[in-house]
């Protein structure tokens, strides 16, 4: 079973994710920033990182960045799930090393639909 | 007409001038209506169902409530606040009952998380927010049997306990709107009752921006270039 770094500063946002990744078969690790999730992510096996973008500590721009310096992250995939929707947001997060970009609210089926095709 | 056209001009140029003397907006609030209001001696911005405005500037927001609440929330150490105004989507729960989360948990999420979000963005911080909430009126008639307001009122309530705020202050429920004036640079509120026969306009918009807000939900997913592929887990 994938396992799933859930990320976001929000405990509603991430209940709400964590309900529907459980639900779609996912086991699922949960963060509630950037700080919090690269600690998490360094001690386990982590198959997708799921992270919101404004958060405290470190956010997800950071993140990613983080993540993708450390030889086990270079290539696990990263999706964004964020309220922002601007095109520079969107350019950063591609530049850091993100591999996709969702906007908040999600579509639950068309969330889990995204994962599995990221996942292959 | 040239004295009228005179006239006309010196009250556009009034305003043009007035208008320059706003504070400037926010990233992304450029949309939102504003004036001056000479009572209060401040900019006002007047936010519709399904907007909200944040400003880091001594400025009002104003709102007219129904059904829908509003959050009005602020860093108390820098000032920086803003307000939302919001219900539940209305209609969308029997067309989609294989979702185990509900559009309006989703959408009710989403407008909580624009509003903080646009306020920790301008430097607030979580330990430092003040929350205080309003509206959810039973003021929608005739047809339309459910309590929208008592809906948005226990959303509202248990999204601020589940994400560890407390309630500074609010006025919700009854059978009446609400004209909300907030004042972020301070906290201070000023709730104005709105008497029955006046709602008629304010319903409808309410009832209108509930059926729509569907279109809102659509999410929008973008992939850019995927890492190559590891060899699956069993």
């Amino acid at each position: 079973m994938p396992t799933i770094l859930a990320v976001d500063d929000s405990p509603s946002m991430r209940h709400m994710v964590t309900y529907a990744l459980r639900r779609g078969g996912f086991e699922v690790i949960e963060a509630c920033d950037g700080v919090d999730a690269l600690a998490k992510a360094q001690g386990a096996d982590v198959d997708l990182i799921l992270s919101d973008v404004n958060m405290p500590q470190m956010d997800g721009i950071s993140l990613v960045r983080e993540l993708r310096a450390l030889p086990a992250y270079s290539n696990i995939p990263i999706l964004m799930l964020t309220t922002e929707m601007s095109t520079e947001r969107k350019t950063e997060g591609r530049n850091a090393g993100a591999n996709g970009w969702i906007i908040k609210p999600f579509d639950p089926d068309r969330l889990l639909a995204t994962i599995h095709k990221v996942l292959g | 007409m040239p004295l009228e056209m005179a006239k006309g001009s010196g009250k556009q140029e009034f305003l043009d001038k007035r208008a320059a003397q706003l504070p400037p907006t926010l990233l992304g609030f450029s949309h939102i209506q504003r004036y001056w209001d000479a009572r209060h001696q401040m900019a006002v911005a007047k936010i519709m169902p399904g907007q909200l405005y944040v400003t880091r500037h001594r400025e009002m927001i104003v709102t007219v409530l129904g059904s829908c609440v509003s959050a009005c929330v602020r860093d108390k150490v820098t000032g920086v606040g803003g307000m939302n105004h919001f219900m539940l989507p209305i209609q969308q729960e029997a067309a989609r009952s294989s979702t185990p989360i509900s559009d309006a948990a989703r959408y009710g999420n989403w407008a909580m998380e624009m509003l903080i979000n646009e306020i920790l963005k301008q430097g607030g911080k979580r330990q430092t927010l003040e929350v205080k909430l309003f509206g959810g009126g039973k003021v929608l008639s005739g047809i339309n049997h459910i309590d929208v307001g008592a809906k948005n009122i226990a959303f509202v309530t248990e999204y601020i306990g589940r994400e560890g705020f407390a309630i500074a202050d609010k006025d919700m429920g009854g059978t009446y709107a609400r004209k909300i004036l907030y004042f972020p640079a301070t906290g201070a509120v000023e709730v104005l009752r709105i008497s029955e026969q006046r709602n008629d306009q304010l319903v409808m918009r309410e009832d209108d921006y509930g059926k729509r807000i569907d279109l809102q939900t659509q999410n929008d997913v973008e992939l850019f270039n995927l890492p190559p592929r590891s060899p699956k887990k069993s």
